[in-house]
């Protein structure tokens, strides 16, 4: 089996209001394919350590290397395109672009990678969103619709260009039971027979738990992967 | 593709707040319609104005000046083997005339810029009828070279440069002149010279042209009626007038004719210099208005973008998160920028040729200026245009920059 995701010793430090140190030697990997769920108490340094695995983080020591390929001390303009192509982020909250219709939401992506055609773009869009149940709230402007139902168009975003990882900031963290339960089913069809990569900050107990594997978290270093 | 979302984003956002995307590009069409209207207006004065100047002046004026007493005769008498000087030289009197003008105009022909010549020989002289006397200027020429120089027919209120043309012992007077020693078609004017010789000349028609001292003093004949007033042979000529295609060339052209023909050349903008540099002054204060209106808009594009970035900082951040780069932030910005003034010339562009259109039928009454004079030229329409796109582009590029620069995990982070 492949590795999807690999860190190093990674460390990083905040110096605003003083200097101290988020992350701590933190190392693992992730198998490609895996449904891995991070957890730990608040402030312990979760969201810290997504951004720096999305790469949109880019001040931080240690390595990483995603799909063999390292990306630790790489600039943006290579980040960038390989971010747009390889990972599909979901924010802790959903932020959406409120000018544009949901569907133009899950397109922009898309049409940044410029992988498919307009109409092929617009019809996977759909099918993203249909596959999260907001297919009808489409045409709406992003600003119009439910947190919840943002949380879905988010997810539905985070998935159009068919990134092999996909990494959520609480991506459930707005949903009742039923949608946590469609998204949680989703991920794991993604995993199981589409091999996708899933990692997912969680506070839910009950997310975690059916996850493939749980990494904890305390104070910035990993206690159990 | 890529272009394609860049431009989609930059339109939405433009569209999503109409208002201010108004505001901005009103900025615009205001700087760019004042820069059009200011140009047609100040263009049409100049041009107005030289035009004055050109119907009274020809582009080039030749003739003969005093020159200095030079050593070459003593070098052909003395020979070469001392340096020959002369101590204290002075001006050497002439009659001032163009020596052959026949073989000069043959000459000036060849030049392919030039586009007419007359020859003139001049006399100030005294006019009187009926006891009333008057000073003036009298030119003996060729009426019909002089009349296609300047067009003497369209100022003519009585009678014809032909009939002149036909009659030896005829003249064309001024209206001025004309009023002040009552003089009508067909009457009869005495010519007194400084030496005292007198002649009568029958009065063949009167013009009136828009300066004042041209149509109280000036007045045509044939050439050899001044020639017997001063005395001279039939090939005595003071000056010759050219005209020249292009008439901003005119200094450049002198000097050639100089070399050509060993003749002093007067340009009509040495003739002119207190007009001309009224001109220039003119446009320098056009362009620094013009200048500040649109720096003004300018900075009004940079503001509203600025505060459009400002709001949108946590969308930039989502879109560098998805993978949008910096060059294509500064793209979307960018695309605003330059479309706020892409409308706002276009109706600048309008705007401009209405200020224009409207002001060009305010009757003003001074003087012989009627109506405004107003140019409608498409280069200051390209160019206005082209200036508020420019202004736009650099009033969206600082603030594009900055949005480009937007670390999206401080912004997510929150
Ligand atoms: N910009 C910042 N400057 C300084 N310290 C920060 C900054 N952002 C976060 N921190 C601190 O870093 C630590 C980790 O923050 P982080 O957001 O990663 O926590 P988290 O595990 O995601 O918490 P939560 O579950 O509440 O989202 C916290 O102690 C926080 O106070
Ligand atoms: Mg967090």
């Amino acid at each position: 089996m492949s590795i999807a995701l690999q860190c190093d010793h990674i460390n990083k430090y905040f110096t605003e209001p003083q200097r101290f140190r988020v992350l701590n030697e933190v190392s693992f990997s992730i198998n490609q394919g895996e449904f891995v769920s991070i957890t730990g108490k608040s402030g312990s340094g979760k969201s810290t350590l997504l951004y720096i695995l999305s790469t949109m983080d880019t001040d931080y020591e240690g390595a990483l290397y995603i799909h063999e390929e390292q990306l630790s001390g790489k600039g943006q303009p290579v980040l960038a395109p390989f971010r747009n192509a390889h990972i599909g982020f979901i924010f802790q909250f959903h932020y959406l672009l409120p000018d544009f219709s949901c569907l133009r939401n899950v397109m922009i992506p898309a049409l940044r990678a410029g992988r498919w055609g307009r109409e092929e773009v617009e019809a996977r869009a759909y099918e993203k969103l249909r596959l999260l149940g907001v297919e009808d709230q489409a045409l709406k402007p992003a600003s119009k619709i439910s947190g919840g139902q943002q949380q879905r168009v988010a997810i539905a975003r985070a998935l159009i260009n068919e990134p092999a990882i996909i990494m959520g900031d609480e991506p459930t963290g707005n949903l009742d039971s039923r949608n946590t339960a469609v998204v949680f089913d989703m991920f794991r069809k993604l995993t199981a027979e589409f091999n996708k990569t899933i990692i997912t900050v969680t506070h839910d107990n009950d997310f975690a738990q059916r996850c493939d594997r749980i990494i904890e978290m305390v104070d910035g270093s990993i206690v159990s992967t | 593709m890529k272009m394609g979302v860049n431009t989609e984003i930059a339109f939405t956002y433009l569209i999503s707040r109409k208002k201010q995307t108004l505001v901005a590009a009103l900025g615009v069409t205001f700087g760019i319609s004042m820069f059009i209207f200011m140009n047609s207006l100040i263009t049409g004065t100049n041009e107005y104005s030289e035009k004055a100047m050109l119907s009274a002046t020809p582009h080039i004026r030749l003739y003969k000046d005093h020159a200095m007493s030079s050593a070459s005769l003593l070098d052909n008498y003395l020979g070469r083997q001392t340096v020959n000087l002369i101590v204290n030289p002075q001006l050497v009197p002439d009659d001032n005339r163009i020596d052959n003008p026949e073989a000069v105009m043959q000459l000036l022909k060849r030049n392919q810029l030039i586009t007419a010549m007359s020859s003139q020989v001049s006399a100030n002289v005294l006019y009187s009828h009926g006891g009333v006397q008057e000073n003036g200027n009298l030119q003996g020429v060729d009426i019909l070279q002089q009349d296609k120089m300047f067009d003497i027919s369209s100022t003519l209120v009585s009678g014809s440069v032909k009939a002149l043309d036909n009659n030896p012992g005829s003249i064309l007077i001024g209206v001025g002149l004309a009023e002040r020693l009552n003089l009508q078609m067909g009457d009869h004017i005495n010519i007194t010279t400084s030496q005292g010789i007198v002649k009568s000349l029958q009065v063949a028609g009167i013009f009136k042209t828009t300066i004042k001292s041209i149509d109280n003093a000036r007045s045509y004949c044939h050439a050899s009626a001044v020639q017997q007033l001063l005395q001279r042979d039939r090939a005595y000529i003071t000056d010759i007038f050219i005209n020249i295609r292009d008439h901003h060339q005119a200094p450049a052209i002198g000097r050639q004719l100089e070399q050509l023909t060993g003749f002093t050349a007067e340009s009509w903008q040495s003739n002119n210099e207190t007009a001309l540099a009224g001109q220039k002054i003119r446009n320098i204060i056009a362009n620094s208005v013009v200048i500040t209106i649109l720096i003004v808009a300018g900075f009004g594009i940079y503001n509203i973008l600025n505060m459009v970035i400002y709001e949108k900082i946590r969308e930039i951040a989502i879109l560098k998160a998805t993978g949008f780069q910096g060059k294509d932030v500064i793209g979307i910005f960018i695309r605003q920028a330059l479309f706020i003034g892409m409308i706002g010339a276009i109706a600048g562009m309008v705007f401009g040729w209405l200020i224009s259109l409207l002001v060009s039928h305010v009757y003003i009454g001074a003087g012989n200026v009627t109506y405004l004079p107003v140019t409608f030229r498409i280069r200051h329409y390209v160019q206005g245009g082209l200036f508020g796109i420019a202004t736009s582009f650099f009033a969206g590029y600082i603030p594009a920059l900055r949005a480009s620069k937007v670390d999206p995990v401080q912004i997510i982070r929150g």
